[in-house]
């Protein structure tokens, strides 16, 4: 199209949107081809003409200011095989939200695979995602994308040109292997990144934390932010560091959470001391020890009552008081010494049944090992089997048939399935989801055949990552 | 399986289905017939009266079943038949380790019935089996004895059927001309009740193909940018026009026949010698269901040929009542299959049926089609210049990636080319394809849009339809 061409054009076309012949306007070519005929055919043959010269000899320019993000990285794992696709696509689309979404690539990138990127896509904002989706997750969150994560060490050299999550990922793995250089990288670098990003790098203390790390913990006690300053306290109280120490437990506050629990004793030859919550009297009395519970810190509770921290947990007498005994198990959670936590577990393993739910709340503090040992409890009690759904930060693809089989899991499952029982069966389906991510890819394909046979469609969407998880095979 | 005779004629709703499924007993009619006795079920897709195939799936054990067909009637046609070839000819069933994923889709969302078989219905008796192949042999000698009259019958209602589209098109003409009298910017603000009233006529004057595509307009104005829509009327009405007049250029050219009145029939399709077949590897981009404002669901697949040296598209079109409520896709995105196609005769073939499908092929990359970047639509000006009223077509696009305007709108643009042309996507699209080099893309180009069905890129197959 010549310039005489599109400028008749743009001339019609204007006349047109507001109304009106558009014959005078036209090219001289064209007016030949609208020829002689009615004015209304001549519009018409002008508007056919109009209609393919748009379609045709014009082409859409790029708008000026299209920006394009840089290109997704490829992860350090494979993608799903594809015909694995439709069995890990039902999977997700069963999976009710991110957590348990995330469990899927969990379970998929401990057999050696990554999802593919148009299947699921960590969120930038979800930290718990397996450290292989790093780079997705920096890439995710890098809106201007200026910057790339880079596959070198961290330094402090470096610490700019690494996202957010690959830092995180990188860290994580320095304190597990040399503590005490991710320790001086967080102080070195830490204190000139905003409050939310340190006191997630303070949180990181966390792993492999030792005595080591005690001074420059307490150092944090003059950071300008409130959550760093709980957060050190917290980890310093870990360490047995207590006794005031931070501006969050001042003395008095232990002293009236100790005043809320009773000290006696027990057995008839060997007598023992105990500790109890105390009866309360009124709903506000129970909601003040909660909120002492939540403040206060296990070690300082422990030195009131002159006894170790580990020997104030073993002397808990649990059952008096279910709320708080939970508020109990929490304040050891995040407060307790490595010992009193393992101690604290151990003992409600030990106990089992209802006790054993109660251990779930200190998961994060559990090494792999108990981890897995209170999970085989919750299975071969079976006192509660939904509570198997609560289970994090464990590891994928381990539990055995016998596992399973030592206890009554599978007649607990086969049930509701047999007799159809509709809200029962709800519940089943969860365990087994959450089963699908624990159990091994042979117990998986057990498991199966198992509820199969008790009833199940053989393609129940419940059974969708039990299927995924048999079919996975390492690369 | 499990299967007699009798209970095939209990489940029947009535003597007229039964009568159907025996003439959708033959062999030809299933490309594909499978079981899994473990799971006691059998399922096949059955190549019925529509492009598309119907998949249909019966669980031997209970009795239950589902077919993708809009019948009404339960169970349908195609169950009927897939059950009386299980009972007659069980060994036309290939043994499959596992189910597909439509298969499992269904099983996953039915519930079990614990009654063995369904309750007779009222007239059940009336109902034979026998009667009903015996139907195929009497029907033949009715046909015979109809055709004349029949085809008298036809020639004349054709006769008052061009009559009355010309008499629709002068219509159109002059609707056309008060939409430009009164200004396309009145046009695009009203362009629902406009275009209505015109299709409504178009309707009456059997012209509905037209109408439907009239109907049609409007919403797809509202998809496109405010700016963009007074030049895609021009477009809309400018082919109208053209398409008006090439009708009564030669009101019996099958293409401008099927673009106005009526399509041709299937059967007619395979009957006409100038229908072209391609025997070839298809694979599926995908498929689009959309509802129409006439009423009508367009179900459209799109297939790409897997040995063409050129891009070559094949689209499986039906239109079914959308009271028949949502209809299961009859292919997955991705699948590919070998298959011979019939094309509807036009200057550009692009709708096609399947004449007959064999094997399912193992997916792969796409041919290496070798497309410069220099005008990634000239595909679709080469078929403006046969069949400019064509307003749909779908191209395959060059390397390049997918880019966001500041305000958020996404484009594709070749690859290398930053100041080249850029074509708007319609839409919204996945986040994570903005990080994907696309080797190559499939999508349909509506003039001012692409809808992205498919692509290539170093993440293999991508679907985005």
């Amino acid at each position: 199209m010549n310039e005489i061409e599109q400028t008749g054009l743009a001339a019609m076309r204007d006349c047109w949107i507001t109304g009106g012949a558009a014959f005078d306007l036209a090219p001289a070519a064209w007016k030949t081809i609208a020829g002689n005929a009615n004015p209304d055919e001549r519009e018409r043959r002008l508007l056919a003409i109009a209609a393919q010269a748009i379609e045709i000899a014009l082409r859409p320019a790029a708008p000026k200011a299209l920006k394009q993000r840089p290109p997704l990285p490829e992860l350090a794992l494979p993608i799903l095989p594809e015909r694995l696709r439709p069995l890990l696509r039902a999977a997700l689309k069963h999976a009710a939200d991110a957590r348990f979404k995330t469990r899927v690539a969990t379970l998929v990138a401990s057999r050696g695979f990554v999802l593919h990127p148009l299947d699921w896509m960590p969120a930038a904002s979800y930290r718990e995602v397996p450290d292989v989706y790093a780079a997705w997750v920096d890439w995710q969150a890098g809106v201007d994308g200026e910057k790339q994560s880079r596959r070198e060490q961290l330094t402090a050299q470096t610490w700019d040109d690494f996202y957010p999550a690959a830092r995180r990922t990188a860290l994580t793995d320095m304190r597990r292997t040399a503590p005490a250089l991710a320790r001086q990288l967080i102080e070195a670098k830490g204190s000139s990144e905003p409050a939310e990003v340190r006191s997630t790098l303070i949180e990181l203390m966390g792993v492999g934390l030792s005595a080591d790390d005690a001074p420059f913990l307490k150092s944090l006690f003059a950071d300008r932010s409130g959550r760093v300053r709980e957060l050190a306290g917290r980890l310093l109280a870990r360490l047995g560091e207590h006794g005031n120490l931070s501006d969050g437990t001042p003395e008095d506050l232990t002293a009236e959470l100790a005043a809320f629990i009773s000290e006696g004793k027990s057995g008839f030859f060997r007598r023992r001391t105990t500790y109890a919550p105390l009866k309360l009297k009124s709903p506000s009395q129970e909601s003040r020890r909660v909120d002492l519970f939540a403040t206060c810190y296990l070690g300082d509770l422990a030195a009131r009552f002159s006894v170790t921290e580990s020997d104030f947990v073993g002397a808990w007498q649990f059952g008096f008081d279910d709320k708080a005994d939970l508020f109990f198990i929490r304040m050891v959670s995040v407060s307790g010494g490595e010992a009193a936590v393992a101690h604290l577990a151990d003992t409600l393993v030990a106990e089992g049944g209802k006790a054993v739910l109660l251990a779930l709340h200190l998961m994060a503090r559990l090494d792999s090992g108990r981890k897995r040992a209170l999970i085989r409890q919750i299975l071969k009690d079976t006192y509660d089997l939904h509570a198997l759904i609560q289970v994090e930060g464990v590891e994928a693809g381990w539990l055995e048939w016998g596992d399973l089989t030592n206890g009554q899991t599978l007649p607990t499952l086969r049930s509701p399935v047999a007799r159809n029982d509709e809200p029962l069966r709800r519940s089943v389906d969860q365990i087994l989801e959450t089963l699908g991510f624990l159990v091994t890819a042979a117990t998986a394909e057990k498991l199966i055949g198992d509820v199969v046979a008790a009833g199940m469609a053989p393609a129940a969407p419940s059974l969708g990552l039990l299927r995924l998880n048999a079919s996975l095979v390492g690369p | 399986m499990e299967f007699d005779l009798k209970t095939i004629e209990t489940l029947a709703p009535d003597q007229a289905s039964l009568s159907s499924a025996s003439k959708l007993t033959k062999q030809s009619n299933w490309p594909r017939l499978e079981k899994n006795e473990q799971l006691a079920l059998i399922w096949g897709e059955c190549q019925g009266s529509g492009s598309n195939p119907y998949r249909v799936v019966v669980d031997t054990g209970d009795h239950g079943y589902k077919c993708t067909c809009p019948s009404r009637k339960f169970p349908c046609k195609h169950t009927l038949a897939l059950m009386w070839i299980a009972a007659t000819t069980p060994a036309s069933f290939t043994a499959a380790g596992s189910t597909p994923e439509w298969v499992n889709d269904w099983l996953g969302r039915r519930r079990k019935t614990t009654s063995q078989s369904a309750p007779s219905a009222p007239g059940a008796e009336s109902k034979n089996i026998g009667e009903a192949s015996r139907d195929d042999e009497s029907a033949a000698v009715e046909d015979a004895a109809a055709i004349e009259r029949r085809e008298t019958a036809q020639r004349k209602r054709a006769q008052e059927t061009r009559s009355s589209i010309s008499v629709a098109l002068d219509e159109l003409d002059q609707w056309i001309a008060d939409q430009l009298r009164l200004g396309l910017a009145g046009f695009v603000d009203n362009s629902g009740d406009r275009c209505r009233r015109i299709a409504a006529r178009l309707v009456d004057m059997k012209a509905t193909a037209l109408a439907g595509r009239i109907d049609e307009i409007p919403s797809r104005l509202m998809g496109l940018r405010s700016e963009e829509r007074p030049d895609a009327a021009i477009r809309e009405l400018g082919k109208l026009v053209l398409l008006a007049k090439a009708w009564r250029q030669a009101p019996d050219d099958a293409e401008l026949r099927r673009l106005v009145s009526t399509s041709e029939s299937r059967e007619q399709v395979l009957a006409n010698p100038d229908a072209i077949q391609v025997e070839s590897v298809w694979e599926v981009l995908g498929e689009r269901i959309e509802s129409r404002r006439d009423g009508l669901v367009s179900h459209s697949t799109w297939l790409l040929d897997q040995n063409s040296v050129i891009p070559r598209f094949a689209q499986l079109l039906d239109y079914f009542p959308a009271s028949a409520g949502r209809r299961s896709n009859a292919f997955t995105s991705g699948d590919r299959f070998e298959a011979k196609l019939v094309f509807y005769p036009a200057r550009q073939p692009l709708r096609a049926l399947v004449v007959e499908r064999k094997g399912d092929i193992a997916s792969g990359k796409w041919p290496d089609f070798s497309l410069g970047a220099s005008d990634p639509l000239a595909a679709h000006g080469a078929r403006q210049d046969s069949a400019p009223w064509i307003t749909d077509s779908p191209v395959i696009l060059p390397p390049g990636a997918i880019l966001l305007d500041d305000r958020g709108a996404a484009w594709w643009q070749a690859a290398g080319d930053p100041s080249g042309i850029a074509l708007s996507i319609a839409g919204t699209i996945n986040a994570t394809l903005l990080g994907l080099n696309l080797a190559a893309t499939a999508a349909l180009w509506n003039g001012s849009q692409l809808d992205l069905l498919a692509a290539q890129s170093g993440f293999g197959r991508l679907d985005l339809s």
